[in-house]
């Protein structure tokens, strides 16, 4: 092999546990939502939506993205993972956090079970922020997709702190500003900090990569990063300092919309110069996840100016269910499966028949499964629109057929076998 | 990468050729000489081949596994070989590298 050194991927043990873990608590989160469907015809504060949305925030959505990004840093810094062991310490806390947090919220326990939950989000997330900071620290090529990545690790450190804060101040209450307004801010780092520039970065070096599309114009990823921090940091300044009337809210939105169109087109830009014509049902998927922050951002007017919480559950909905589940959905199966493929097939390459990766999972299941993310967003938006909680149940039940076919094709993956072929 | 039968270990190198159209991009489905990854293959007298490759993306996840399948290959078709893999990103592969057969499994 010459000097070049194409790096090797984090051990499969660091990696996969934050997908069995993420795809378990995907299920449990939608079984809850069955179990109490009115918790979403409510007031936004109220313990069984709080315990699903940080389970769907933390043990759904920043599992499998964390666990996906571990493995990703190497592909988009061009080099190791700074350090595997530190991948499995943010595992164990945050898992440990979620368990804390997800019970003493849904019994509104405030005291030591949540802030001790909030520590280990913490340290999970401070450990991820290490590796992260490490692993790109040495730039090779400049590149403002690790830009993103970095930045995103940064507001996942700040958004956990602030819901440290936040659990503490509901028990020993120390803030002077109420604590729905701080929930707004905290909420908001996390969305627009943590996970739209880490979905932002990484999509812009995956998409391109799987389409084998591409774009020059790379600019837009710069105005993308620019335009989505501007609205958020503004939002954060003037939410926590001043009185931020719902005008000024709308002009922050805007920025980071504007950010977040330029992202989009830089996609569609290597979308329309792409080789690989033929989109699979994995890509259909991810471009459908993007229909939901679009439609979350078109509700922004109705949530500040129509004075219902219905709107704010609804765009919570869009945002968690609609685009980050939505992509995950897409995603797990363009990830996992070449996971636990090189661990048995690689170095079987060339040499004996092997399977392929797309052979490790059902994608019978795969299509089934975005078929009912379909039915179960668009039942579950007009249930909380309609504020009806049967229709809402009816939703709960297709997230929960979709929850459990994802959870079994997971499964599929990671207790594959090693197989030859005849 | 076009063998010219003029050029030594022509009939070699169409060997060589032969063996790694079994080595499969895992993701795109697509071998690796119709991708293009394949840039030269030496031969040096009767011990060793050097393979001078590229992948589709530097770091790609997938690297390890198209460059054991490329060594593992050329072994069972020279056995007692040394095989050399010099892996290059000069120049960057891009989709001009793809051949007609390529285009075609792709879709393009």
């Amino acid at each position: 092999m010459s000097n070049i050194h194409i790096g090797n991927a984090p051990p499969d043990k660091v990696i996969l546990p934050f997908y069995a873990t993420g795809a378990f608590v995907f299920w449990l989160l939608c079984l809850l939502l069955l179990a109490d469907p009115g918790s979403l015809t409510q007031h936004h504060f109220n313990p069984h939506l709080l315990a699903i949305v940080h389970m769907a925030a933390l043990g759904w959505g920043t599992m499998i993205i964390m666990g996906a990004a571990h493995q990703l840093l190497p592909v988009i810094c061009e080099r190791d993972l700074f350090n595997p062991v530190l991948a499995s310490v943010s595992w164990y806390f945050l898992t440990a956090g979620i368990i804390f947090l997800a019970y003493a919220f849904w019994n509104m326990q405030t005291g030591w079970l949540m802030i001790g939950g909030g520590v280990l989000v913490v340290l999970s997330a401070l450990a991820y922020f290490i590796n992260t900071a490490f692993t790109g620290s040495v730039f090779i090529h400049y590149s403002v997709v690790r830009v993103f990545i970095f930045s995103s690790a940064f507001w996942l450190l700040f958004t956990t702190l602030i819901g440290l804060l936040l659990a503490i101040n509901l028990r020993y209450v120390f803030f002077t500003k109420n604590h729905l307004e701080l929930l707004k801010l905290h909420a908001h780092a996390g969305l627009a900090g943590w996970f739209l520039q880490l979905i932002t970065g990484v999509s812009s070096k995956l998409v391109p990569m799987f389409l084998l599309g591409k774009s020059d114009k790379e600019k837009l990823l710069l105005y993308a990063f620019i335009l989505q921090n501007a609205g958020l940091l503004l939002f954060l300044f003037d939410g926590y300092f001043l009185e931020m009337p719902a005008l000024r809210m709308f002009v922050y939105a805007v920025l980071v919309a504007a950010g977040i169109t330029c992202w989009l087109l830089y996609l569609y830009d290597a979308f329309r110069n792409r080789v690989r014509k033929k989109a699979d049902i994995q890509m259909k998927q991810t471009f459908l996840s993007f229909l939901g922050i679009v439609i979350a951002i078109l509700l922004v007017p109705f949530v500040l100016y129509a004075n219902d919480p219905r709107w704010s559950i609804v765009y919570g909905a869009f945002l968690f269910m609609g685009w980050i589940t939505g992509l995950i959905l897409g995603k797990t199966f363009k990830t996992l499966p070449f996971i636990v493929w090189n661990r048995h097939y690689k170095n079987l390459s060339g040499k004996a028949k092997i399977p392929l990766p797309k052979n490790l999972y059902s994608e019978g299941l795969v299509q089934w499964q975005f078929r009912i993310f379909i039915a179960a967003m668009v039942l579950l938006a007009a249930g909380i629109l309609m504020n009806n909680t049967i229709i809402v149940q009816v939703a709960s039940v297709f997230w929960l057929l979709l929850a459990t076919i994802y959870l079994l094709n997971v499964m599929k993956v990671l207790l594959h076998k090693k197989t030859l072929l005849s | 990468m076009i063998v010219s039968l003029s050029q030594p270990y022509a009939n070699e190198k169409i060997k060589a050729q032969q063996a790694l159209y079994n080595v499969i991009d895992p993701e795109l489905f697509v071998n690796v000489i119709d991708l293009g990854l394949i840039y030269e293959i030496d031969f040096d007298g009767e011990n060793s081949i050097t393979v001078t490759m590229t992948l589709s993306t530097p770091h790609c996840p997938m690297g390890e596994a198209i460059t054991n399948g490329v060594r593992n290959a050329l072994e069972i078709a020279f056995p007692g070989r040394t095989i050399n893999i010099n892996l290059t990103f000069e120049p960057r592969w891009n989709f001009e590298m793809l051949t007609e057969e390529g285009r075609a499994q792709l879709g393009v």
